[in-house]
């Protein structure tokens, strides 16, 4: 009774316990956030390893990274992703002149706003992959095809929120810039857009993901090139670590490019950043 | 002398959201001389910013006739500018490129509007702070900022909208101060909008009271302090007096 409660005492109040946590502390700084990642894996290659999952299911961590390795010398990997990144970028591109020119020109006049704005609220809800089968009659299951269902998942999250940047602009704003004699297209070069920068860069990379999801799902029904198509084939002929791995690299692909656009917003917006 | 701003009969009516009309301004009638210092003073909600705004070519007049520098005000003017509560600099621009705003706009050469932009900024008192952010800048700072902007377009007539009305007490005291001796180096005309009775009668020659909405000229109280002016007639009796008298006719409206 009397041993236990100083214990206690002990516990709370660590004053002559050796710190040895304090050694470790800067290497546990440096690897916190890739610690969980890092435990989910090593648990997941035990199972495989100690026989509890079928490695035809789900195949270890170490084998699809040796499987990755093994594609990463061969030609299939490179001209999958050349295909993917093409569609994606062309798609990603097509979608940002297209959203920030419609949505320039829907703030720019009340008329225009009463034409367009009813199309963009009734073509926005309709899910991109409903739409597929469109495209594919239209322009074939070719390339145009799969850059335009691309352009079509980026172009809202673009056009609205270039709407929305534009017309939350505040009205006293306007109202200093015209005092000091901005007027009609430097009113909109010089103080408009730049203030709508931060709504629509945050747009423009809401967009990037969209672009690589939508990009996975294309390639998927109908393609004969590029990651996606590497994916399914995969899953097709029970190649399962190439699928997994195929997997990987479309998740890589999907970080890289929401870092990229976070960069570039970063770069443009640094004024911004205290706000 | 010819008078600067003339203002006859001037009304402003606004549309709230359900199309009703609500008169802002009724028979609003000033003269203004050039290099004068006006303030104007009134209850909430009187109009005394609408007719800045009106003033500024901001908005346009229902009624009545406005003559700004013997010209109908139809817009805005480049011999005008105006200076509001909230600074409303361009967060994206430095400090500098703040003041170049309206140079730009007309096409100044570089080099001269730099120029002129760095006199502007030691004349308010921020050397040092050229290629800051406004968001790197106090309350106070980015008035000052917005003032230079305002001066940067050598107006004659600047028009404030209760510029200091978010400063605490000693930042305002110093921009009181330092907005006198601005005025009589540029040699403008100030029209200045204020809440603060003791502000009004410190920097005016003569304080413009408005009545209530409808707003309308009440009296106009020519003030004759000495000038240069400075913080000692806080406490002279002509001063208390003045403010004494500004007190009730307000009172009167509200």
């Amino acid at each position: 009774m009397d041993n236990s409660a100083k214990g206690f005492v002990q516990s709370i109040i660590p004053i002559d316990k050796p710190d040895l946590f304090i050694y470790f502390k800067p290497l546990y700084l440096k690897t916190k956030k890739f610690l969980s990642p890092v435990m989910c894996l090593v648990i997941w290659e035990l199972i495989v390893k100690m026989g509890i999952i079928n490695p035809f299911f789900c195949p270890a961590p170490t084998s699809i990274a040796k499987e990755l390795y093994g594609l990463v010398f061969t030609n299939e990997l490179w001209i999958n992703l050349y295909d993917s990144l093409f569609r994606a970028v062309c798609g990603y591109f097509l979608a940002a002149l297209f959203g920030v020119g419609v949505g320039l020109i829907v703030v720019w006049s009340k008329f225009m706003e009463d034409l367009i704005d009813p199309l963009i609220e009734l073509v926005r809800p309709v899910s991109t992959f409903a739409v597929i089968p469109i495209f594919f009659i239209w322009f074939g299951i070719g390339d145009v095809s799969k850059v335009l269902i691309i352009a079509k998942a980026c172009f809202f999250p673009i056009v609205l929120n270039t709407i929305a940047g534009i017309k939350g602009v505040d009205p006293k704003l306007i109202q200093a810039a015209r005092s000091l004699g901005a007027k009609g297209f430097a009113l909109w070069t010089k103080v408009l857009i730049p203030s709508a920068l931060p709504m629509i860069s945050t747009g423009l990379r809401v967009a990037t993901s969209m672009s690589v999801t939508t990009l996975v799902g294309v390639e998927m029904l109908s393609a004969d090139s590029g990651i996606g198509f590497m994916v399914i084939d995969a899953q097709r002929v029970f190649a399962t670590e190439k699928m997994f791995a195929g997997i990987l690299v479309l998740s890589a692909l999907g970080f890289s490019f929401d870092r990229l656009a976070r960069l570039m917003q970063n770069r443009v917006l640094s004024w911004h950043k205290g706000i | 002398m010819t008078s600067f701003l003339e203002a006859s009969k001037v009304s402003k009516t606004y549309q709230d959201n359900k199309n009703q009309d609500i008169p802002a301004l009724l028979n609003f009638t000033l003269s203004v001389k050039e290099q004068e210092f006006i303030t104007i003073i009134g209850p909430s909600g009187c109009g005394k910013s609408s007719f800045l705004f009106l003033a500024a070519g901001l908005e346009p007049l229902t009624g009545g006739v406005l003559k700004f520098n013997g010209r109908s005000v139809t817009g805005p003017d480049p011999l005008s500018a105006m200076v509001f509560q909230e600074y409303l600099l361009f967060p994206w621009k430095t400090v500098q490129e703040n003041i170049e705003f309206g140079p730009e706009l007309r096409h100044v050469p570089k080099q001269e509007r730099r120029k002129t932009a760095i006199k502007f900024i030691n004349m308010v008192g921020l050397g040092g702070f050229e290629d800051a952010f406004p968001n790197e800048l106090s309350g106070g700072m980015q008035q000052r900022v917005s003032i230079a902007r305002a001066l940067a377009n050598s107006p004659k007539l600047i028009l404030m909208d209760e510029p200091f009305g978010a400063l605490d007490a000693l930042t305002r005291e110093t921009l009181q101060i330092e907005l006198l001796k601005i005025w009589q180096q540029a040699k403008c005309t100030v029209l200045f909008v204020t809440h603060s009775i003791s502000e009004a009668v410190y920097l005016a020659d003569r304080v413009v009271v408005v009545s209530k909405r409808p707003g309308t000229v009440k009296e106009i109280v020519p003030i004759e302090l000495a000038r240069p002016r400075d913080r000692e007639m806080f406490t002279s009796p002509m001063f208390i007096e003045y403010e004494r008298y500004l007190k009730n006719l307000i009172l009167e409206e509200i």
